[in-house]
């Protein structure tokens, strides 16, 4: 891209893209700090992720610079693992916290769950 | 005359990458449950994702830098629909009214 | 290593050094005389009235709230002195700062030539100032030990609760098939990037720190997708000692004559090769490969003691 008037154009339209993204980013984030429930977060959070890798990827192509790509692929898996590992420790924080309230309401729950599910087994077969 | 389309159609494409993040935020506002809420944030993500990552490959041409953007888009396409199926299951396991407005199986 | 010489158990914990050097006299069987135990009660109730019993004990109440106010004093004066200590600092950007020397000039200049590594900035934590690196991957290996010693739980008492939660919802406790096969895909890519970032330290920014973290998190996912037990079968304690104990010894061997000859001496008899070329810049590839495995164990380690206790 030699002509310095598409030069000139790229800039621009990077840059408003940039700015563009980074108000959306803090409206994701204000929904992460809003949302009632724990899931509204963790998928707030996500979002914010994708954005951020978005504007990785503008910045390394308007400072020409290919390696900060690689930045983008570290971003996608962080935050993949955090929703793993988040969901997994809250649904543990959870069932715990049910069983210090209800334990023997939590066994006829499983008990009846076992059984629901066994029958619609049958059924399938 | 090649590298005005070139810059014509990256943009574009980067522009509909933007809008569809663009409604993916204001849908995630809008909605008023989880589920709805992920399922917004999930598609927004995968085709914002997407057809904004095509447009950045178009502007920088054939090079080493366009094959990472395209890794980086095949590793979200696999990644994000096991993060929704994670937070389905967690709204599932933790929340007591989900039965009010949703129908659930199983 | 040669099962049961005196170095494999003294690597493993199990000789008694003092056995045969220090003079014993035969013990005898011990048993409780008439009144011991009640002795040992009458102790016991002195000290927990002395130490622990706050209620009845007016000096003990005294005590904490004096020691409470005299560690919040404390931790002031000691913000306080750092703050002065700050507000002394020269100004940022001033020429005459004792950091605006020549080296950083010479560092600059001359990177290249005598390093042999395109990023100058790996050349230098890795060449110039290797003793320094050295020191933070022996800070990290002092950091895992310590976690371990505090929060290793040899024992399976947990799995009582966790049997508990788990038969109320097997839904996401056991094996999640979805995520067991995108983990199949995506682990072996992860781990690949890892050990390409890790191998290009020395040309484009990455090195050891960052590839190894990343590897790290590759080992985390497998571990959340499959569970606990099979995990065990390649990343145990044992490998977790051996991987560090033979990188770090590595990396002393290779570099800590520099302790000795002073900074810069550099001379490694490896010849320097092609700039740009991954097989270039001496010594800078194993040292970058050895700090990345610390690091990876590193990450594994302190994930698996903070989540479980165990392996």
């Amino acid at each position: 891209m030699t002509n310095p008037v598409l030069l000139n154009a790229r800039h621009v339209v990077f840059v408003a893209a940039l700015l563009f993204l980074a108000v959306l980013l803090l409206c994701c984030f204000i929904r992460a700090v809003l949302g009632p429930k724990v899931a509204d977060r963790i998928v707030a959070t996500n979002m914010m992720g994708t954005i951020v890798m978005v504007m990785i990827a503008i910045l390394a192509i308007l400072l020409n610079e290919g390696y900060l790509v690689d930045i983008c692929i570290i971003y996608a898996m962080i935050s993949f693992l955090a929703v793993i590992v988040l969901t997994k420790i809250y649904v543990r924080v959870y069932q715990e916290r049910k069983e210090k309230e209800h334990p023997a309401l939590l066994q006829e729950q499983s008990a009846a769950k076992g059984e629901d599910v066994s029958a619609e087994n049958r059924k399938g077969e | 005359m090649w590298e005005w389309i070139r810059f014509l159609v990256g943009t574009l494409l980067l522009c509909a990458g933007i809008i569809t993040f663009a409604l993916e935020v204001f849908g995630v506002y809008r909605f008023h449950f989880v589920m709805n809420r992920m399922h917004a944030a999930a598609m927004g993500d995968t085709l914002g994702i997407g057809v904004s990552m095509l447009g950045l490959i178009v502007y920088s041409g054939f090079n080493f830098t366009s094959l990472k953007m395209f890794l980086v888009v095949v590793f979200l396409w696999l990644a994000s629909p096991v993060s929704s199926h994670l937070i389905a299951k967690l709204e599932h396991t933790t929340d007591e009214e989900l039965e009010d407005y949703c129908e659930v199986k199983g | 290593m040669k099962k049961n010489s005196a170095f494999s158990r003294w690597f493993y914990g199990e000789k008694d050094t003092l056995l045969g050097k220090v003079e014993m006299k035969p013990q005898n069987g011990h048993a409780p005389r008439a009144g011991e135990i009640r002795e040992l009660m009458e102790e016991r109730r002195l000290i927990r009235e002395h130490i622990y019993d706050v209620e009845d004990n007016q000096k003990l109440r005294l005590f904490h709230r004096l020691y409470q106010a005299a560690a919040v004093v404390f931790c002031l004066m000691l913000m306080l002195i750092m703050l002065v200590v700050v507000s002394w600092l020269p100004e940022n950007g001033d020429p005459d700062n004792p950091v605006n020397n020549e080296v950083s000039a010479r560092y600059i200049e001359n990177g290249l030539q005598e390093t042999g590594a395109v990023n100058i900035v790996t050349g230098m934590i890795l060449d110039y100032r290797a003793f320094d690196t050295f020191g933070e991957s022996n800070v990290l290996f002092i950091s895992t030990v310590t976690v371990l010693i505090l929060l290793h739980n040899k024992k399976k008492e947990k799995k009582t609760s966790a049997e508990g939660g788990m038969r109320a919802d097997k839904s996401i406790y056991e094996e999640n098939l979805i995520l067991q096969k995108i983990a199949g895909i995506l682990v072996p890519i992860i781990v690949i990037f890892g050990i390409y970032v890790i191998l290009n330290g020395h040309l484009s920014p990455g090195g050891g720190f960052s590839g190894g973290a990343i590897i790290g998190a590759g080992l985390i996912l497998y571990q959340n997708a499959f569970g606990f037990e099979k995990t065990e079968r390649f990343f145990t304690e044992k490998t977790y000692k051996w991987v560090c104990f033979v990188s770090l010894t590595f990396y002393c061997l290779a570099k800590s004559y520099s302790f000795f000859t002073g900074a810069n001496h550099l001379e490694s008899g490896i010849p320097l090769g092609k700039a740009g070329a991954i097989l270039s810049s001496g010594l800078i590839l194993p040292l970058n490969i050895c700090v990345g495995l610390v690091v990876a164990c590193t990450m594994y380690t302190f994930f698996a003691m903070f989540r479980k206790g165990d392996f």
